[in-house]
């Protein structure tokens, strides 16, 4: 028993040698690495202005209250009744896309960006002509290298740059 | 306290003293715990009453978020429970795509209760490797729904998203992955000495016990009882798929490991199945698809990724209840719908496998060291958000 035990210790001890010297590492060296997700990825989103027909199902649909329905004021004083136009509330975004894929006419698409961090809390919320001008473009102090996640039978993952 | 006094009351959190927010009322002699009180509620959201404000599609990630590590688990039985009230069956390919998720996640979950367990126990070398293991997985799950954990991938009548091109390919090179790293964790971990001497006869639950404390998932196995709901109730696509129940006989916390480590073996096995069987044709119900008008429709076969339907910003559910369960990461989830035909549940009941398995920390502490706490605790992959709900 004591013999087996031994081995056994050995053994770990050697496993763990050959992972320190193997670097085998899992680790996205985030910031200095940003990752690149793959398509369909559920991030923050876009809003085409032309082609909504404010129907309202992304705020019906919305399980977190945070795409609403607002009057547009400069349209609704041309037309001399409220038009209502979808505006987004990531304080309370989920990201679980569903006014995305109840969108009728295609009038809201997923970014890859889910860097939601902003420096006050209104700035966080997107009234439909904000949402229009699209999303707010990531900042780094220094440009990071981008990388793509490579399923890898041997290592797990590796992170490779993309050009 | 007098001298007389032996006992002592030592208060283990309730600011997150391992996978949660918990307190842990243990009285104790020197080393010994007289008894232990696990004292919950500390996360409770009140999923099931909101869901009574919450419209059936928006229930969706609302259900989810409470497991945190096992969302696809109750993402299904949730949908199974609204499809029986809907009279509606997802088609084929849908229900394969659920197995895929739901293996995916069990295995990601697997691999998450095993690192936390790993760290309390003070091996954090088998935590970061937990975590760093998962992480391929979870890339799978991202690249099919789009989200890291919270997928709200399962919609009444199928599923969101059908295959990615090449999916099958990294699947398999992430199978291949945990099969060549295995034997790795056995040497590195599991047959450790040290693992072995914290975990094996420690937190012993007798198949008699767990029986009778109504214990499920890998806890319920791992004292040698054969249950699962994959085979009890078969649902999705398991009725066609091989595989076997995973049990351990010795019911201490060393078993319960290994039948974590076991059924994600099993699971591989069920992945690799499901992508050869997987049959063609649509991920959505047809009588949601012909709601979708003709031109999404088209976009819908070209990108494989479903439009809803308008009708899903208000679904009606007819009145009547229904019961759906399935077997998650951690054990038996259990959704129970009353509709009373409106936009709402009339009621809904959310029983999770933490909450049934909560018990266990009084029933398997008793006389244990209080070195021997964290050792149990971790083994039962408690999570406290998902029994608090
Ligand atoms: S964004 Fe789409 S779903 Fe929302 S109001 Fe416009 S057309 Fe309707
Ligand atoms: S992604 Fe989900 S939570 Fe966010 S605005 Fe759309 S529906 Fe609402």
């Amino acid at each position: 028993m004591a013999v087996e035990r031994t081995i056994r210790h050995i053994k770990a001890l050697a496993t763990g040698a050959k992972y320190m010297l193997g670097g085998h590492r899992l680790t996205l060296m985030y910031p200095d690495d940003i990752q690149e997700f793959p398509d369909g990825y559920r991030g923050m989103i876009e809003y085409d202005w032309d082609t909504c027909i404010k129907c309202g199902l992304c705020a019906m649909v919305c399980p977190a209250d945070a795409m609403k329905m607002y009057v547009s004021k400069e349209e609704s004083e041309e037309g001399k009744r409220p038009v209502r136009r979808p505006g987004i509330n990531y304080t309370r975004c989920i990201f679980c896309g569903f006014c995305v894929d109840i969108c009728p006419t295609n009038s809201l698409k997923f970014t890859k960006v889910h860097d939601v961090a902003f420096y006050t809390f209104e700035e966080q919320i997107y009234p439909p002509e904000r949402f229009r001008e699209g999303i707010p473009k990531p900042q780094y102090d220094k440009e990071p290298r981008r990388v793509r996640a490579v399923l890898d039978e041997k290592r797990g993952i590796r992170y490779e740059p993309v050009e | 306290m007098s001298l007389e006094e032996r006992e002592l009351e030592v208060l283990i959190g309730p600011q997150h003293p391992a996978s949660g927010h918990m307190r842990l009322v243990a009285k104790i002699d020197g080393d010994i715990v007289v008894e232990l009180r696990p004292n919950i509620g500390y996360v409770h959201r009140s999923v099931e009453k909101l869901a009574e404000v919450k419209k059936y599609l928006q229930i969706i990630p609302l259900v989810e978020r409470p497991s945190l590590a096992d969302t696809t688990a109750n993402n299904l039985a949730y949908v199974m429970a609204v499809e029986k009230l809907l009279g509606i069956e997802p088609p084929p390919r849908a229900q394969y795509l659920r197995t895929l998720l739901a293996e995916i996640n069990r295995i990601h979950s697997h691999f998450y209760g095993m690192g936390i367990h790993g760290v309390m126990i003070g091996s954090s070398t088998a935590y970061m490797w937990c975590f760093g293991d998962r992480e391929p997985l979870i890339e799978l799950a991202q690249e099919l729904t789009g989200a890291r954990l919270t997928y709200s991938y399962i919609v009444p009548g199928g599923v969101r998203r059908d295959l990615p091109q090449g999916f099958e390919d990294k699947v398999e090179k992430v199978m291949r992955y945990l099969e060549n790293r295995m034997p790795d964790y056995f040497d590195l971990y599991f047959n450790n000495p040290v693992t072995r001497a914290r975990l094996e006869g420690v937190g012993v639950l007798t198949k008699e016990d767990a029986i009778k404390l109504g214990v499920t998932g890998p806890n319920l196995r791992a004292s040698g009882v054969p249950y699962d709901v994959r085979k009890a109730e078969p649902y999705a696509a398991y009725p066609e798929l091989d595989f076997d129940v995973i049990t351990e006989e010795a019911g201490d916390a060393f078993a319960r490991v290994m039948v974590r480590v076991r059924e994600i073996q099993e699971s591989i096995k069920i992945i690799r199945q499901v992508l050869k069987k997987i049959p063609d044709g649509p991920i959505l119900n047809e009588k949601y698809m012909k709601m979708i008008p003709p031109n999404l429709r088209k976009q819908v076969e070209e990108t494989g990724h479903i439009k809803f339907p308008g009708v899903f910003a208000n679904l009606r559910v007819p009145a009547g209840e229904a019961v759906a369960r399935v077997e998650g990461g951690r054990g038996e989830v259990v959704f129970h719908i009353v509709s009373d035909g409106k936009m709402s549940p009339y009621r809904m009941r959310m029983v999770t496998p933490s909450f049934r398995n909560v018990i266990l920390f009084e029933h398997l502490t008793k006389g244990a060291r209080v070195a021997d706490i964290p050792a149990i605790y971790g083994s039962l992959d408690y999570f406290p958000p998902e029994a608090d709900r």
